[in-house]
């Protein structure tokens, strides 16, 4: 029975190939967006997964009040490390402190590569578990050693043996290969790292580390633990709370330093604080997308349904001569439902293959690796789940619809589909809509967000900037290379900071000045720069002058930023003065706000002061902006190589630097706007079938109109005349709710846009006139076709 | 076989009531060739539903081999009719997506019967009416009088005790027609009871009785 039913199926697929091509291509489509989604969903979802450890892995961060409002940072003294482990010892099995992310000069011989990585404490590899290729965990004991990633030992070995050898590490130490380890998978928050070294050799490196008079006072490392195999996270966390206050002085006190642990599984999703509390994070998008997935597959199975009742009456012949020739309605229900999963499966076959050609592009715009896991027992769990359901959904309204009709009024031929047979259909079709609407609505939000950021004023110019890592021999030759630089036309300035101009390495706290809040901690953005900083980079001086070489006072003088100047609370701050750790600064000038940092975030108080170029990592590099700009690279490559002809010249454009701070915001615009399109067309291609089969229903009416004088213009008009109130009823319903998701979406951004009608109002006219054009196509074609024709069919 | 006692149908428009059945007694027994005679709109197709099971009545008794159809439900009113009625159409009702082998066997696979004993089964209702060649084709490939041979063959191959035809020649020409009634006739010499409904006074002579509908009521 089910091959009959099958080959029945089959059958009608062939016959009705428009329908056919409809149905089966907007399930595929429906299918596989839903399957992309599933994938990145579950890849948010095991994020991290890949180390054992996971439930009982966490890093120490800590709430801090700073210039009165309650922050959340992830940087820690480096004594939290051996505090945790002498005074806390039962609770955890490994304290790992860490330095931060950075990238490092591996030299063999006359090779060099640049690879990114940390310095860890010894129990790191255990920790993480890293999967041992070569050697063991215990690679990190010896100060002057290295663990490779194996892309890294390849890169920089090829096949030999990377085991013991010896590498130049930073142009100063040599260290040992001591293990390589498996690359960790892209869905794990340590996958930048290639190399692994030890703690102890970045304190060598940094021996400033250990000479600081107040070390407890300075955050510039992180933690990471893993808990005792009988602690309790929260427990923990609660308990660890004060390890840094007991330990600071006084004034450091103010800050109200409170530590706490932020377990592994919620490093990727909830990575969000607002005023202390963890408001979240990635979390929202995967609730977003995951939605979004189940309405566009909503939507194709919606598709379905619609034209197989659309389809009803000429189905409904069938189902009459079937049960008249002793058909029960069950059996009918079994054949409709063997329809629909042979669509279901026909459309999963084909939604499989444009998951696996749209994978790359897909993980492109995600910023994902995630490939199809054909091996994974859940994978297929999941696509069978996804089958059953799908069938059921699509196919239950007709199942049940259809079998339900009477088989005399069908064979009289006095059946025709009720005036409220159409009723679920249109609610289908707005739904439909609705969904539409609001993606495209969200889509128009989420640009005019990012383009609202991008045209924030960034307070200075970005054309023709260049940042450079600063090496000690261009430190030592900086006047030099500047004139050498400027003369020979590769750039019009040069000038050297602390931080890049798209990020904020250093921040101080110590500031006093006349009317503070004695009970308030103060932290500010402090950058150190050239004298020629700001005819680098194009600062706006609104008040007081820039810094000079002609004044020698300049080396106690502060420019600061607008945000400063409000913050401070001075009437008139030019020439004031701001206290640092007791040593007084004059205030020389105040400059408009500089964006260093996130474009939706308001610009925090900051300084700006001069001093040796001890204290700069950064060189900021004009080009010429009257010379080819690979002509002057070419030319400032050389006078570097000069200098440092060990290190890779390693550039980037400030502009590239400051359009990766949207690429979140970006992916989700790129997301959502593909998922509106498709959500659109699956619409649409429903709506085409629909159209259609109305047309076909009336073609008699049609013919007997066109007979009576009506022209082509109105016979449109009563054929589109219906969809149109539908989407226009859906753009109405589809408002307060994109509204309302909008709304709070935006409240995450401190600057953000104002959400207009207007945005409702186009969105609303583009589903109207995508409707019009989809619709028209067929009530066009009824409208102009032979009335003789359509009349003999009868 | 069968029996009638005092059937009414009724469709109420307004405060009228249309009888379309009224009192109407009828009595069948093995072996008879019935014909329905009446103008149109003298419920000739209405009793034969009713008779078929396909339609309901309103009022009054139907006994079909001693079982009482007015009391039956639904379910065991398809039952009965599955097992013992084949039903012949004016508009030959063939399923278009099937082919003839198919349409004649769609019955059998509703009442659960095996793929082995269908082919049999099939096979010879084939065979008996000359079409075996014609087995793979489709409806529409086929002439009317084709069509209306298949449409029997499907009503035969349950083995049904009642044969229903409603107009069975109505869309025939002549000489199909009449190779459909000597089909009948032979069928019923076979001992098939068969009651069919038709216009045409050559046709209803080629069956044992004749009752004439007038607005629903059998004229004596």
């Amino acid at each position: 029975m089910i091959k009959n039913y099958f080959k029945i199926a089959c059958r009608n697929l062939v016959k009705n190939k428009g329908y056919s091509v409809i149905n089966i291509g907007g399930l595929a489509v429906g299918m596989a967006v839903a399957m992309l989604i599933g994938l990145w969903v579950y890849d948010e979802l095991t994020f991290d997964t890949y180390h054992k450890n996971y439930d009982r892995i966490a890093q120490v961060m800590q709430h801090a009040n700073f210039n009165g409002k309650t922050e959340t940072q992830v940087a820690n003294p480096a004594l939290m490390g051996p505090e945790l482990r002498n005074k806390y010892g039962s609770d955890f099995k490994y304290v790992v402190q860490s330095s931060w992310t950075g990238s490092h000069l591996l030299s063999i011989g006359d090779k060099h590569i640049t690879k990114v990585g940390n310095f860890f404490e010894p129990d790191a590899p255990d920790m993480l578990t890293l999967k041992m290729l070569k050697g063991t965990r215990a690679g990190l004991k010896d100060p002057y050693s290295i663990m490779l990633s194996a892309s890294a030992a390849e890169s920089i070995f090829g096949k030999e043996d990377p085991i013991n050898k010896t590498i130049k590490f930073d142009r100063s130490f040599d260290v040992k290969v001591t293990g390589v380890y498996e690359d960790l998978p892209d869905n794990t928050s340590f996958r930048e790292l290639k190399i692994m070294m030890p703690w102890e050799l970045w304190l060598i490196q940094n021996p400033w580390a250990k000479q600081m008079r107040e070390p407890w006072g300075s955050n510039f490392s992180q933690t990471f633990v893993q808990i005792a195999d009988n602690a309790a996270m929260q427990k923990v966390s609660a308990r660890i709370k004060n390890a840094k206050l007991n330990n600071v002085s006084k004034e450091e006190a103010k800050y109200q330093w409170a530590v706490f642990l932020q377990p592994m599984r919620k490093w990727n999703l909830y990575n969000e604080f607002k005023n202390g509390v963890n408001t979240g994070g990635n979390i929202q998008y995967v609730w977003l997308f995951g939605i979004i997935g189940v309405f566009v597959l909503l939507l194709a199975c919606i598709n379905f349904m619609n034209l197989a009742t659309a389809r009803s009456e000429k189905r409904a012949r069938e189902v009459g001569i079937r049960k008249a020739i002793g058909s029960l309605r069950w059996q009918l229900i079994k054949q409709f439902f063997a329809e629909s999963y042979l669509v279901v499966l026909l459309a999963f076959v084909f939604s499989l293959i444009i998951v696996v050609m749209l994978l790359p592009l897909f993980n492109e715009i995600a910023g994902k690796k995630i490939g199809v896991p054909w091996a994974n027992p859940l994978f297929w769990f999941f696509n069978l789940l996804f089958i059953l359901i799908t069938g059921l959904l699509s196919g239950s309204y007709p199942a049940l619809y259809l079998s339900s009709f009477q088989p005399l009024e069908v064979l009289k031929g006095t059946y025709r589909v009720g005036k409220f047979a159409s009723v679920p259909r249109k609610i289908l079709v707005v739904t439909q809509f609705t969904v539409s609407v609001m993606l495209i609505i969200g889509t128009i939000i989420v640009y005019q967000q990012i383009q609202h950021a991008k045209n924030r004023p960034i307070g200075y110019t970005r054309n023709g900037l260049i940042n450079l890592g600063m090496e000690p021999e261009i430190r030592e030759h900086y006047e030099t290379i500047r004139n050498e630089l400027k003369n020979s036309g590769a750039i019009e300035e040069m000038a050297a900071s602390n931080s890049p101009l798209t990020q904020v390495w250093n921040t101080n706290g110590g500031f006093e000045w006349e009317g503070k809040d004695p009970g308030m901690a103060v932290d500010f953005p402090n950058n150190t720069v050239s004298y020629e900083f700001g005819k680098t980079v194009n600062w706006k001086i609104k008040e007081g002058r820039d810094f000079s070489r002609d004044f020698a006072t300049d080396s106690v003088a502060f420019i600061i930023n607008e945000s400063a100047a409000d913050f401070l609370g001075f009437k008139d701050p030019v020439g004031k003065v701001l206290k640092w750790n007791g040593q007084p600064f004059t205030i020389i000038g105040i400059v408009n706000d500089i964006m260093q940092e996130s474009p939706f975030y308001p610009i925090r108080p900051t300084v700006y002061h001069t001093s040796g170029y001890d204290n700069m990592y950064n060189l900021i590099l004009k080009l010429n902006s009257q010379q080819n700009a690979k002509q002057s690279l070419s030319r400032i490559e050389q006078v570097w190589k000069k200098y440092t002809p060990n290190v890779p010249f390693d550039y980037k454009f400030v502009d590239e630097e400051f359009g990766s701070k949207f690429r979140a915001e970006e992916r989700i615009g790129k997301l959502s706007s593909y998922f509106a399109i498709l959500a659109i067309f699956i619409s649409c291609l429903g709506l085409f079938g629909m159209a259609s089969f109305v047309a076909e229903q009336r073609t008699k009416e049609i013919g007997i109109r066109k007979v009576l004088g009506a022209s082509v213009v109105n016979l449109w008009r009563l054929l589109s005349t219906e969809f149109v109130v539908l989407v226009i009823l859906s753009s109405i319903i589809a408002a307060p709710i994109a509204y309302y998701y909008l709304n709070s979406w935006l409240i995450n951004y401190d600057y953000r846009i104002k959400i207009s009608w207007q945005v409702f109002a186009l969105a609303a006219v583009a589903a109207l006139a995508i409707t019009l054009i989809t619709v028209s196509f067929q009530a066009i074609r009824a409208a102009i076709a032979n009335p003789v024709r359509s009349l003999r069919t009868e | 076989m069968l029996e009638l006692k005092g059937i009414y149908k009724w469709v109420n428009t307004g405060n009228n009531r249309i009888f379309l059945l009224k009192d109407v007694d009828l009595s069948v027994k093995p072996g008879e060739f019935i014909s329905i005679m009446g103008p149109s709109g003298s419920g000739k197709s209405t009793l034969l539903n009713v008779i078929g099971m396909l339609d309901t009545f309103d009022q009054g008794e139907y006994n079909f081999l001693h079982e009482s159809v007015h009391q039956l439900k639904v379910k065991q009113r398809s039952a009965l009719y599955k097992q013992y009625i084949g039903f012949v159409f004016q508009a030959y009702h063939l399923i278009d997506e099937l082919t003839v082998y198919e349409n004649i066997e769609t019955p059998l696979i509703y009442q659960n019967i095996k793929t082995s004993e269908r082919k049999a089964l099939v096979a010879d209702v084939l065979d008996r009416f000359q079409i075996v060649g014609k087995k793979d084709l489709f409806p529409t490939q086929l002439s009317g009088g084709q069509q209306q041979l298949v449409g029997i063959a499907r009503a035969l191959i349950a083995k049904p005790k009642l044969l229903l035809a409603d107009e069975p020649t109505g869309n025939l020409n002549s000489k199909q027609g009449e190779e459909i009634m000597s089909l009948f006739r032979e069928l019923n010499r076979e001992g098939m009871t068969i009651i069919q409904v038709t216009h045409s006074e050559k046709n209803a002579a080629y069956g044992s009785r004749i009752i004439n509908l007038l607005d629903g009521m059998v004229a004596q």
